[in-house]
């Protein structure tokens, strides 16, 4: 067995790992035989070399800018990234620790670097960064075609309203001429389909308006309520005129709201309740204003189950109840946005006994008049 | 957000004049800790950290502004005035001392000299003028950046920002000193390496003093020596000091020589 001594220089030259000490001038005093090897280079060769000097350019620019202020400051640096170059030119990645070692003036006497080689860890670590910049650059791009669709979205919900409009008109232009059973029949169809499709493209539009940065702009009036309430349920009575709507409401002077929203809140709100509803049962619209104002339609029928009821408002949600899949699943979500940007909220109850969406908006106080 | 916060201002020291003391690329104000105090006993000190390093306001970071040197001399100009310091020596490392040229030859009445350690007016190639490094060299540093995450981690950011009476959340980090935001590190990078100041070196109406290292890989003695050739009215003093940070490496030669200039002055 060797002595001891003889164990420790073995260490240090063959330590597996590189080793370098610098002297107080900041020369390299001593080299391990290690890092020899890995540089290709004798121990005298790196003698009196300068640590940056073993780095490419970029690794000199950043060991002087960073690592060496570092290692004066705190004593130490730990884990830092740098590449060797070797006698051949070839780089070697290493993770470099370093340590000073200073007299009892502070003054430095000689400092300790020992180099991992990480050839492997680094190429890894290159790899994930290349992977999150292309992960950006992707989402990036994403974006872009995401807010093209939108604008697709927008011009071609406007577009279409034209085309409706003009069906609208001729079903309910030939509504008013005589005609035989069928006719009524399938006009009274038609009727019901063109609405349906007129309030599938006004979602539309205003989700891809949300979505294209613009929030629900309402243009609120202090005006009646009720006359608002009673002209979307007659539209739908005249869309579905096999239904019934019982109506009941209680509202003393006029309300701040926005009617075109509105309308489209209720309307939204019932032409669910009708289609989802149970067929052979009234569909209810209740609206108070009491503290609060308060919209409420209600059907009886199959209750939502609790895991879809927490999914209801997302956009583009179909529960699975009606395997039809009518609409975009877009509806409740316009009326909650309704209801939000009315500083008002959109909750649903739902039993055996009925299911229920109540609209619900604080009023101002309204003995201090009319409000501008 | 003020500007003393947003670019962590710290006033220390007394007297009837006033030095400012500005970090370069790679650290922040900690880069004059050994200096620095030489000086409070007799002046008022002022340090401070650029937009993005150290202490800054991160979210003051405004891409169009700090896009080049200008935006930084720009701050300068802010905190002299907002602290109504009056006519400054302002010493400047590294690309600071150029930021401290531009400032200067913006407001000339609010600067009394300007110490420039270790400066360049350009780092790049350009025919005849060898500034030490071709362009690629200086893309190979902007993408050498990567591979050391020496900012602040975004959570760990977030930890000592939002805390700032509990300082031993950044003791936790194993290198803790000179810490900035990676992101805005490589735009800094990108933004002292690419820069052509040396149009504005001639402009310069306020005295300078030289201070060149022996052997500095970033900004050489015949760097140091065209500042001198091109910088009307500026003195030149080599240094015994090797590497760029002689206000790390040799504190007692950076002292003694602005103190020397400062008194002659």
């Amino acid at each position: 067995m060797s002595e001891p001594s003889d164990d420790f220089e073995d260490l240090f030259e063959n330590a597996p790992c590189g080793y370098i000490v610098m002297g107080a001038d900041g020369r390299i005093c001593r080299a391990n035989r290690t890092l020899c090897e890995w540089l290709g280079r004798s121990p005298a060769d790196l003698g009196r070399k300068r640590p940056h000097e073993l780095l490419n350019i970029a690794g000199r620019i950043y060991y002087e800018t960073h690592i060496a202020p570092l290692l004066r400051m705190q004593g130490f640096f730990h884990e830092v990234a740098l590449d060797l170059v070797a006698g051949g030119g070839a780089t070697v990645p290493v993770i470099a620790n370093a340590v000073e070692h200073r007299d009892a003036g502070g003054r430095v006497r000689y400092t300790r670097i020992a180099f991992l080689m990480a050839t492997d860890r680094r190429r890894y670590e290159r790899e994930l960064l290349k992977a999150r910049d292309a992960a950006q650059d992707a989402l990036r791009k994403e974006r872009h075609f995401a807010e093209l669709r939108e604008q697709f979205i927008a011009v071609l919900g406007h577009d279409l309203r034209n085309p409706l409009a003009a069906l609208g008109g001729g079903v309910q232009l030939l509504s008013r001429r005589p005609k035989d059973e069928i006719a009524t029949h399938i006009l009274a169809m038609m009727q019901t389909t063109v609405f349906r499709g007129v309030a599938l493209v006004d979602n539309l539009l205003d989700f891809a308006r949300a979505r294209l940065g613009g929030a629900f702009p309402l243009e609120r009036r202090s005006e009646d309520l009720i006359p608002v309430l009673r002209q979307v349920v007659e539209e739908l009575r005249t869309a579905m005129p096999h239904r019934v709507i019982e109506e009941r409401y209680d509202i003393a002077g006029p309300v701040n709201f926005d009617r075109i929203r509105i309308g489209q809140l209720v309307s939204n709100l019932l032409a669910n309740a009708l289609t989802h509803g149970a067929q052979d049962q009234p569909v209810r619209i209740e609206a108070t204003a009491e503290d609060a104002l308060a919209i409420s339609v209600a059907n009886a029928g199959e209750p939502i189950p609790p895991s879809a009821r927490e999914r209801l408002f997302e956009p583009f949600f179909r529960g699975d109840v009606r395997p039809s899949g009518q609409g975009l699943g877009l509806g409740l979500y316009i009326a909650s946005e309704i209801a939000k940007a009315h500083g008002g909220t959109l909750d649903v109850t739902s039993s055996q006994h009925e299911t229920r969406f109540t609209f619900r908006m604080p009023l101002p106080d309204t003995t201090s008049g009319t409000e501008v | 957000m003020s500007i003393r916060d947003r670019n962590n201002v710290q006033v220390s020291g007394a007297g009837s004049r006033t030095i400012m003391f500005a970090h370069g690329f790679g650290c922040d104000q900690n880069m004059w800790r050994l200096v620095a105090p030489a000086f409070e006993g007799d002046f008022r000190v002022v340090l401070f950290d650029h937009v993005g390093a150290g202490r800054s306001d991160l979210s003051a970071y405004d891409d169009r502004k700090y896009g080049s040197l200008s935006g930084y001399a720009g701050d300068v100009i802010e905190i002299i005035r907002e602290l109504d310091l009056g006519r400054v020596i302002f010493v400047g490392h590294s690309v600071s001392a150029m930021i401290g040229v531009l400032a200067a030859n913006r407001e000339p009445e609010l600067f009394e000299s300007l110490v420039l350690v270790g400066p360049s007016p350009r780092y790049i190639d350009d025919g005849d003028y060898s500034g030490g490094f071709s362009a690629d060299q200086i893309e190979e540093l902007l993408q050498f950046l990567d591979d050391n995450h020496m900012g602040w981690s975004a959570a760990m950011a977030l930890a000592i920002m939002g805390n700032p009476d509990r300082p031993e959340l950044g003791q936790e980090l194993t290198n803790s000193f000179c810490r900035t935001d990676p992101e805005i590190a490589k735009k800094f990078a990108r933004v002292t390496f690419t820069s052509d100041n040396r149009e504005d070196l001639g402009k310069l109406t306020v005295p300078s003093l030289i201070l060149q290292c022996k052997e500095d890989i970033i900004a050489g003695r015949d760097v140091g020596e065209f500042v001198h050739r091109h910088a009307p009215g500026s003195t030149f003093l080599l240094l015994d000091a090797v590497g760029h940070c002689p206000n790390l490496s040799a504190p007692a030669e950076v002292i003694s020589g602005i103190r020397a200039y400062v008194r002659a002055q």
